[in-house]
């Protein structure tokens, strides 16, 4: 079955599964299979910010008074969101598009992965203002042997599906002996696996792995240090709460057999595949943590700490796609985190910081107010 | 969606916090809030989050708005709302405590 732009055959695209089905052909959104993900799109539009809107020139000055070692671990944390985000602005268009068969899921597939893009471009934005050879770090994410090992954990799920799709559109399904690779079996039940352990991972990308770099980020505007950068960072975690709810979403939607009756028994058999995604994403978030923190520590954060907000948040992650809490660390070690992620007042200008929401407590909005005080734009 | 926890929609009036002190004959409903051997009572005026945090209880939270999932708890049993529906995955058995309005006394718990 080859990719078509545009599918010529008539059918009822409330009918299809979100993957797999027919092709997409007219992007209608006036009935919406998964009405979620139409309004995932509206939220994501709602969210558009552009990096340039925030001023860096006080991180520049930030940054040249920083100690050695916390130069280390903020500019690597820079490059392995690079890394995350080079991944994340292409992957879910090139692996997801051509198997997509709903058009509300196709869109917020573009939508999700264009917000990527902004993200990408802010992190050009603020190695810019910080360095004077932006060269120097971009070349290292692709030499240096710590972000090319995670390169490596958070592609290999798309390459292997983008891999198997390309067989199935060009061969059709059957088993194929492809040079340097022998056989491989293209089914429907192992396309279906490949996309659910792809979800899984990106899942866990972005609702795991985005979060050591950003403690950092916020652990040094804690000590208003770096507060444009953790300006752009909160925009950032913004959209990526969006962007992790997507997936929980679509894996939620496929266990439940609800979407696509024989994805609910691939859901079942990759249980422990996707336990063990958390589990070795955790693990090596924690040897991040320790790799950024190896020549010396910052105030309020050292890797043991970060290494407890790792298993924290994978346990918060993992039961929101219905896995049992893998890790002992029940309590939040850096609670103050909260208040740096939560989404009200990311408004670029600080005197427009009104709280509009009215989910939102006393307890946690004095903080960032007064933290842009001195911050000119 | 069809969740258990996930009920229909309920129409919340914007009804001024009250500002005399004859508050007595506004309709407020108290509810007990079961959480381990503590018990907090709250209202329906907001939404749980925000009165477990006025309790001195630390709730992991994100957006505050419902579309993160990041403030899931178990609801062992009792009844909560949304005044509007998540963007988030309810889980069953699970509230998001920053937008789940407590309909009658409840149980909840953080981990397994
Ligand atoms: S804090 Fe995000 S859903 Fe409640
Ligand atoms: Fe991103
Ligand atoms: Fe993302």
């Amino acid at each position: 079955m080859s990719y078509s732009t545009f599918n010529r055959k008539q059918f009822d695209s409330m009918k299809e599964p979100m993957f797999f089905g027919e092709n997409v052909n007219v992007a209608r959104y006036d009935q919406q299979k998964h009405p979620i993900f139409e309004k995932l799109i509206e939220k994501q539009l709602s969210f558009f910010w552009r990096p340039e809107e925030v001023d860096l020139s006080t991180d520049r000055k930030d940054f040249q008074k920083l100690a050695a070692h916390e130069q280390h671990i903020f500019l690597s944390n820079l490059k392995y969101q690079t890394l995350l985000d080079s991944v994340q602005g292409r992957s879910p268009n090139v692996a997801l598009l051509p198997i997509v068969s709903l058009p509300e899921l196709e869109t917020w597939i573009e939508t999700w992965s264009f917000s990527e893009t902004i993200h990408s471009r802010s992190y050009t934005h603020i190695i810019r203002n910080i360095v004077n050879d932006p060269t120097l770090i971009f070349d290292d994410i692709v030499t240096n042997k710590e972000i090319t090992k995670r390169a490596d954990s958070v592609s290999k799920y798309y390459d292997n599906l983008i891999e198997m799709v390309n067989l199935y559109n060009t061969m059709g399904l059957g088993t194929f002996n492809i040079p340097g690779k022998g056989e491989v079996e293209i089914s429907m039940p192992k396309l279906k696996k490949a996309l659910y352990l792809t979800i899984a991972s990106v899942n866990v990308l972005e609702a795991v792995r985005f979060y050591v770099s950003f403690a950092c980020s916020f652990g040094f505007a804690e000590r208003t240090l770096m507060e444009g950068n953790a300006k752009i960072i909160k925009l950032i975690a913004r959209d990526e709460a969006l962007h992790l709810t997507g997936t929980q979403h679509m894996m939620n939607l496929m266990a439940s057999g609800k979407d696509d009756p024989e994805m609910a028994a691939i859901a079942a058999e990759c249980q422990d595949d996707v336990r063990n995604i958390f589990i070795e994403a955790a693990e090596q978030e924690k040897d991040w943590a320790k790799y950024l923190f190896k020549d010396g520590s910052m105030i309020g954060l050292n890797d043991q700490i970060l290494g407890q907000y790792v298993e924290y948040i994978t346990n918060v992650r993992m039961q929101a796609v219905g896995l049992e809490a893998h890790f002992e660390t029940k309590h939040n070690p850096i609670p103050w985190i909260n208040a740096w992620l939560v989404s009200d007042n990311v408004q670029v200008a600080p005197q427009e910081a009104e709280i509009s929401s009215y989910l939102v407590g006393q307890t946690d909005n004095n903080l960032d107010d007064s933290d842009f005080d001195d911050f000119d734009l | 969606m069809t969740l258990t926890y996930k009920q229909d929609a309920v129409q919340i009036q914007e009804v001024c916090p009250p500002t005399e002190s004859s508050n007595a004959n506004l309709q407020e409903q108290v509810h007990r809030v079961t959480l381990g051997k503590q018990q907090i009572l709250v209202t329906e005026d907001e939404p749980l989050l925000a009165q477990l945090e006025r309790a001195g209880i630390h709730v992991e939270y994100q957006c505050r708005e419902g579309y993160c999932s990041s403030c899931s708890i178990k609801l062992i049993w009792g009844q909560v709302s949304y005044p509007f529906e998540p963007l988030a995955w309810v889980q069953s058995g699970y509230l998001l405590a920053c937008c789940a309005i407590v309909k009658s006394d409840i149980e909840i718990a953080f981990f397994d």
